[in-house]
């Protein structure tokens, strides 16, 4: 180990390293941890939660403001490169009406939220969802009484579970800071007014800070807190304006400090080998050809049985610990083991895929069964049947899969990024049969997570480790390979099956959709699909289910990004039999909808905010001008809809797009109309979600797939599965918000699902070639 | 077999085996957790550092290598995140989940060396850094922003 650590540093203790890992913006400023001695190995992590600051008052559990007007906000979502470090506080912000360059992030404490409960006044939501600029979306929150409600982060969630309790905890101390100061002055509260942290009284010419009364107003409860209202959006003065994030400045100087990024006095190493067959397990392992290598501590079994199962391992397989990473790493490449692969041995993405589709020709489950689809087909003039699909594809995050736990025989401390604190700390006490009470999740940043289960059984497998050797703290790290070979679920491979009936003129009469999907969660198989925008008097769609070994969870775009990728595409192959501009096409069949919900067939609440989202994108593209040979213009539009349409979010797009005749594709121009609602948040987090997802898009297109060979993962690591790089980016991306008079539902991911229909479509332009599988990587689009 | 490297003006000694790579005894030896891992196959860019001023894949290289080389990581870039290339990056907010960028900024600080008015073209050829959350957009005005900077 280095000789040479700066002593200045090596001052800070524990307590105040959590403190400092997870604090940021305003004057903070950032110290390194460096290793104590053997000897600390030991030391009690410190029992109370480790952000309460004794010395700063505690409005509430958001909110602390220390002497110096220093707002300290904590957020319960992990930071994963989303933005809700900076959302977040913006939303108690606005009510608090604190002066915001003095707002710190930290993050909130699982623990305590597995110890406390909601208060009763953040329970009740009023309104009625998305029409009402003051309501909510309360259906996610039901069982969410800790005090943090959810700390998942997922389903691009934050804004639209978060918002209503956020704005009332800061609209609850805002309130409470009020009382305390009409109390020490003597004057009703209703005289005061509060703004930049500084509450003034007028008639009296008094002024105090939220720093100094803060105390106070920390013993000051409000007699009825029921009776606090949150703004609507037309009076926001601070949600809407475009803030830098507040993690930024840490994350250009190294400061930052991620999962893999954690070191403790006594710290152990372990690297992990699972079974690449997922559902297999480990057969035998030899320790004795590793024992004496350098630095080898010892070899864990990871077994998987009903326990880890249920915690989510994916597979058994075996951990190295080491006194280094690397040590651990190469012995454990040394380690012989012998596995038992299990059923899902003899599978291929050739096997599975003839699999999907002759299931997808099977009877399945009907979703949607408008009209009567046979009888239309019969009598349409043109039948036109196509088949899509898409590979298996993970989120490939660019951390690899870590966590650093310590077991003791009566507390589970783990530090690590995980976009489920609540889940990791119920499932860790599970693991170790001791208290949930007595677990505590120390968040860090995450190096990305793209799927509410994207860090997939990271924790879990750290905490096995860990409870193996109790009493020292060890740091599980993944390899790239073990990332995205055994570590994660994939967006699953589907087959669509589509089949349109066309009336003389073009205009589809009837249309049947068979999607063979292993997606069955929730309603991701049909999102998109059992509700099209588009007027299709006769409508079938039906979910056939195979059955497959591989682990599928959520992934950024959701199931709306196949989907759409099918009808998005479809609908363009059917305006271009009819003859139609794409464009146009698309803009008749949705106007062709009733406004109204009805019973029946086609009520389309959304349609005309569809039209004028389309009509936007079509101008500012410059849709139907000229263009070099071999240029074209691809157009797409979703609002990633969940069947009831209760939640979403439009979003048209126009991709301008460049083919070579020997097949080269660049990506020259994107425009993007993104509905907004009532309100962002923060309009440059939400384009910064824009920008991003447009090369996530891309890269789904044009390269990115999970090929299985025996059952395993064959592309395990970045030469085999590409992410596009800065000279494949487009030189133009154009973004316009579109004002609606709803909520929308989020910005994660709502614009990735229109991406690959809208490229294929330009590609179907200039190449006559209509591709109707991705990525593209597969396919030759040489033309002329 | 102790080794002694140069890292950000200091030297430091090294207890490791000489074949583990720079990324690792940067990170576990010496405790610059500023350089991130990835891939470990020189492919993803997250462990970039500066090695005699060159942008080099630190999980790719061999510790003993960078013996007698003066390696610049992303904490010895500035004291204060005062470096052109930092203070651009802050206005244009580049960073999503930042894990990457590091990595970039270390391969934009070597582009701005060699060219200091880079062109897109160049910035398309040198910056070979994959960035899952997709910020290249602000990346390539950040780098232009750091060339109007240290211009002046």
């Amino acid at each position: 180990m280095s000789e040479k650590t700066p002593e200045k540093k090596t001052e800070m203790d524990r307590r105040e390293f959590l403190t400092t890992t997870a604090t940021v913006g305003g004057a903070m400023v950032l110290g390194f941890w460096m290793p104590l001695s053997a000897e600390a190995a030991n030391m009690p992590v410190a029992p109370t939660p480790w952000y309460r600051e004794a010395a700063v008052p505690e409005i509430n559990a958001w909110i602390t403001i220390a002497p110096d007007d220093t707002v300290t906000i904590r957020v319960g979502q992990t930071e994963l490169g989303t933005g809700v470090f900076t959302a977040n506080p913006m939303m108690v912000a606005e009510e608090l009406q604190c002066d915001w360059k003095k707002v710190r992030a930290e993050y909130a404490s699982a623990n305590r939220d597995a110890r406390e409960k909601a208060p009763e006044w953040t329970l009740k939501v009023p309104g009625n969802g998305e029409s009402d600029p003051g309501g909510a979306a309360p259906v996610e929150l039901e069982n969410a009484k800790g005090v943090y409600r959810r700390m998942i982060i997922h389903s691009s969630g934050n804004v639209r579970e978060s918002r209503y309790y956020l704005q009332l905890a800061g609209a609850e101390a805002r309130e409470r800071l009020l009382l305390a100061a009409a109390n020490e002055w003597g004057v009703p509260v209703s005289e005061l007014v509060a703004k930049d942290s500084v509450i003034t009284h007028a008639k009296s010419k008094r002024r105090t800070t939220y720093g100094a009364i803060a105390a106070k107003a920390a013993r000051t409860p409000l007699p009825d807190p029921s009776k606090i209202k949150i703004k609507t959006p037309d009076k926001y003065t601070l949600l809407g304006t475009e803030q830098k994030s507040l993690d930024v400045p840490l994350k250009v100087t190294g400061e930052a400090i991620y999962g893999i990024d954690i070191r403790l006095p006594g710290m152990l190493y372990a690297a992990v080998k699972a079974c690449p067959v997922w559902g297999g397990d480990v057969q035998s392992y030899n320790f004795d050809r590793i024992r004496n290598m350098p630095g080898v501590h010892s070899v864990v079994r990871l077994p998987f049985d009903s326990l880890t199962k249920s915690v989510g391992f994916l597979c058994g397989g075996v951990a190295a610990i080491a006194d280094s990473w690397w040590r651990a790493k190469t012995a454990l490449d040394a380690l012989p083991v012998e596995w038992n692969y299990g059923s899902g041995a003899g599978v291929s993405s050739t096997s599975l895929y003839d699999l999907h589709l002759a299931t997808g020709k099977q009877p399945g489950e009907a979703k949607t069964n408008d009209g009567n689809v046979d009888e239309a087909m019969a009598r349409a003039a043109k039948v036109v049947e196509a088949v899509y699909s898409v590979p298996f594809s993970p989120r490939a995050r660019m951390e690899p899969g870590n966590a650093t736990v310590l077991v003791t025989d009566n507390r589970v401390d783990i530090w690590s990024g995980d976009q489920d604190p609540q889940g990791l700390l119920r499932r860790a006490a599970k693991l170790t049969g001791i208290t949930p009470e007595n677990v505590y999740i120390h968040s860090t940043f995450q190096g990305g997570g793209y799927g509410s289960n994207g860090n997939g059984p990271q924790g879990e497998q750290a905490v096995a480790v860990a409870n193996a050797v109790r009493g020292r703290p060890v740091k599980m790290l993944w390899t790239r390979e073990e990332d995205w070979g055994t570590g994660t679920k994939y967006r699953p491979m589907s087959v669509c099956l589509m089949k349109a009936g066309l009336d003389a003129q073009g205009w589809p009469i009837a249309m049947e959709v068979r999607h063979a999907t292993t997606w069955s969660l929730g309603d991701m198989g049909y999102r998109g699909l059992s509700a099209p925008p588009y007027f299709i008097p006769n409508y079938r769609l039906t979910i056939h289910a195979p059955k497959t070994h591989v682990p599928i969870g959520t992934r950024r775009g959701t199931g709306a990004a196949p989907n759409g990728f099918y009808m998005e595409s479809f609908i363009d192959e059917l305006a271009n039999i009819a003859g139609k501009d794409p464009y146009m096409y698309r803009r008749e069949l949705i106007s062709r909808n009733p406004a109204e919900p009805k019973q029946g067939v086609g009520g389309f609440v959304h349609r005309d905010d569809f039209v004028r989202a389309l009509d936007m994108v079509a101008k500012m593209s410059g849709w139907g001008t000229p263009l070099p040979e071999g240029w074209a213009r691809g157009i797409a539009i979703d609002d990633r809809r969940r069947p009831t349409r209760t939640t979403s979010t439009i979003c048209a797009q126009v991709h301008t797009v460049e083919v070579t005749k020997a097949g080269k594709l660049t990506h020259h121009r994107v425009d993007v109309v993104f509905e907004q609602g009532f309100a962002l948040m923060n309009p440059l987090s939400v384009r910064k979600q824009i920008e991003g997802q447009i090369a996530w898009g891309y890269d789904d297109t044009m390269y990115q797939a999970t090929t299985l060979e025996e059952g395993h993962a064959i592309e395990r690591n970045f030469d085999k599965f590409p992410v596009s790089r800065m000279n494949e980016y487009p030189k133009q991306v154009n973004i316009q918000f579109m004002k609606t008079n709803r909520w929308i539902t989020g910005a994660g991911e709502e614009a990735i699902p229109q991406i690959p229909p809208a490229i294929l479509n330009a590609v179907f332009k200039i190449t006559g070639k209509r591709f109707r599988s991705i990525p593209l990587k597969s396919h030759d689009l040489s033309w002329g | 077999m102790a080794f002694t490297l140069l890292v950000n003006g200091v030297q430091y000694s090294v207890d490791a085996e000489q074949e583990t790579p720079l990324l690792w005894v940067l990170r576990d030896s010496i405790g610059l957790t500023g350089t991130k891992y990835g891939c470990g196959i020189g492919q993803c860019g997250a462990c970039t550092v500066l090695m005699d001023g060159n942008a080099v894949r630190s999980c790719f290289m061999q510790a003993g290598r960078a013996v007698g080389r003066k390696i610049t990581t992303i904490e010895g870039l500035s004291p204060d995140g005062s470096h052109p290339a930092q203070l651009a990056w802050k206005e244009f907010d580049v960073p999503q989940c930042g894990y990457c960028q590091s990595g970039q900024i270390l391969t934009a600080v070597a582009l701005l060396e060699k060219k200091p008015k880079p062109t897109d073209a160049d910035i398309d050829a040198q910056m070979t850094n994959a960035c899952r959350c997709g910020t290249y957009h602000r990346i390539r005005q950040a780098i232009h922003r750091a060339a109007a900077l240290r211009g002046q």
